[in-house]
């Protein structure tokens, strides 16, 4: 069963040994950022849970989606779920998109309303998650906005993660990077000198954070997208108090407020997903006042550093996905792709080669998808037989099957990731394809090869060998 | 108070801490740098903030622009 809220989210995981609970007060820096980034270091590190921080009221939560494990919990499937599984799955029931929401009257995230002296630190226990972050970040929101143009169409309601600055009691900073699908919604509203209204989701159903962070067509519903990879189960809603937009009916906190049309003031650094800080940049604010929030609200963040982090299981197969649909939809002979490297900056698609030449063509199709042309800098092609999620299959390809004088292209001038630190002037990049695939006529193969097979039994013997390893020490 | 990062004298307390007198945070009225009075001194002295990350009135007004403000359409 999808879960309903956070909350679900959290007793099940905290069942399956992947939350602990911090009970000793801890003050916000450095301790809650430190344990973020210790959580990731462990392999199938858990959710992190702390009870009492120093001065604040409420709880904080991190690492929610932090490792293989929970990925896998948060797809309701056993926790030790091999990468290349959830992959499949999650393709699967992508496929069942649209599934509509449900609409309700009201929801918990109503519990409580507050209009005036609006404080963020009185429901949100912020800190500074990073050192030289230029101050106190909210990482993990999901933040709702429609299309000035169409502010009926339900379809082009964004739902989004962006990064957000605390500002001021009632003021934040938000980063709307032009192709970011909020910023074509604010470009409409800043073209007429009004302001954007927006609703920010905290603390939700894993998957609508999961979906938030997703990159899918600008006229895709990201709910009715949560709705297909809960199992078809709709996702909640009710409608935010100040505007048309709808908000996670479970949520722990729902700020409400409006993007200042034609204001840009100084934001950042911030330690960014690549691993490193972006500078200062002037960029847009956001004025919030409504906050709703249920009773004792846990506020989840998460830690982003040098990969891998939560950022990097949050991002990596709802990168995947929505890349191999758009891919295979042209070419059908693609098997899997593994966007999991920042991103999807780095990227691996394991493909049939139809003819000479067809690997290559296949990463020029990723470079001309929406998320791939700014995102994707160094792509790897391989054969159908390799699996991309495993690298040591991936390497072996690269160590065999590359000549790099006619395998190794590189595309100059090209759309980049302005917080690719190697991007430069930022957000321009060269792209590189590595083509790792075996040569298919009419492309010449002077050496052809026959593959080393398994030899008969081996998987018979991989099991007996499984179970005498498990059998130790019982 | 001086801001740590930009030197400026024009800030503010952005807010005592919600339960006890545990800590306050104070914010910055030219660059927005926040900090609370309890981290260290790396980040609280301006004479020992990082000098990589110090910042002027003039390198913010020539940061760049994110997203770029469109001109008003009539």
């Amino acid at each position: 069963m999808p879960y309903k809220d956070l909350r679900e989210f959290l007793t099940r995981l905290e069942a399956e040994g992947q939350l602990v609970r911090i009970k000793e007060e801890v003050m916000p820096e450095p301790h809650i950022g430190a344990a973020g980034r210790a959580a990731s270091n462990l392999k199938n590190g858990p959710a992190v849970l702390f009870e009492k921080v120093a001065g604040y009221k409420y709880q904080v939560v991190t690492n929610v989606h932090g490792s293989w494990a929970n990925h896998a919990l948060m797809m309701d499937m056993p926790k030790d779920t091999p990468v290349k599984d959830q992959f499949h799955e999650l393709n699967r029931r992508w496929d069942a998109f649209p599934v509509g929401v449900k609409r309700l009257p009201t929801g918990p995230c109503k519990e409580v309303k507050v209009t005036e002296n609006i404080n963020l630190f009185d429901v949100l226990p912020l800190y500074r998650i990073n050192k030289y972050d230029g101050g106190f970040f909210i990482s993990k929101a999901s933040v709702v906005s429609r299309d000035p143009e169409f502010p009926d169409d339900f379809s082009k309601q964004n739902v989004g993660t962006y990064r957000i600055q605390v500002k001021g009691k009632d003021l934040i900073g938000i980063q709307a990077l032009p192709f970011h699908d909020i910023a074509i919604q604010l470009r409409k509203a800043e073209e007429k000198g009004e302001p954007l209204p927006v609703a920010i989701a905290l603390g939700n159903d894993p998957m609508i954070t999961f979906m938030a962070s997703t990159p899918v067509m600008y006229g895709q519903s990201e709910y009715e997208f949560a709705g297909a990879l809960r199992n078809g189960e709709p996702v909640e809603l009710v409608k935010a108090e100040t505007s048309n937009l709808e908000v996670p009916a479970g949520a722990e906190v729902i700020l409400e407020g409006v993007i200042l049309p034609g204001v840009r003031t100084c934001e950042g650094p911030f330690g960014e997903f690549p691993g490193s800080y972006s500078g200062a940049r002037l960029q847009c604010e956001i004025k919030i006042h409504t906050i709703t929030h249920r009773h004792n609200p846990i506020f989840e963040n998460l830690y982003l550093g040098m990969p891998w982090t939560e950022i990097d299981y949050l991002m990596a197969l709802n990168t995947s996905v929505p890349l191999y649909k758009q891919l295979k939809a042209s070419f059908p002979e693609v098997k899997a792709i593994n966007a999991m490297y920042t991103h999807g900056i780095g990227c691996i698609i394991s493909t049939k080669v139809r003819f000479g030449g067809f690997g290559k063509a296949v990463a020029m199709r990723l470079l001309s998808t929406p998320h791939g042309m700014p995102y994707a800098k160094v792509i790897i092609v391989v054969d159908e037989f390799v699996d991309p999620f495993n690298l040591e299959q991936v390497m072996w390809a690269l160590t065999t099957r590359v000549k790099p004088d006619k395998d190794v292209s590189l595309i100059e001038n090209c759309p980049g990731m302005p917080l690719d630190p190697s991007s430069f002037p930022a957000g321009m990049h060269t792209k590189m394809i590595i083509d790792a695939t075996t040569p298919v006529a009419p492309e010449p193969n002077p050496r052809e090869t026959a593959l080393l097979e398994n030899p008969e039994g081996t998987a018979e013997w991989e099991e007996k060998l499984r179970q005498l390893v498990a059998g130790f020490g019982k | 108070m001086t801001c740590p990062r930009c030197d400026s004298d024009k800030t503010h307390v952005l807010t005592e801490s919600p339960v006890g007198k545990v800590w306050t945070v104070y914010i910055c009225d030219q660059c927005f740098f926040s900090w609370r009075n309890t981290e260290s001194a790396e980040i609280t002295d301006p004479a020992k903030y990082n000098p990589k990350w110090k910042l002027t009135a003039e390198k913010i007004a020539n940061l760049q622009v994110i997203p770029p403000v469109p001109a008003l359409k009539k």
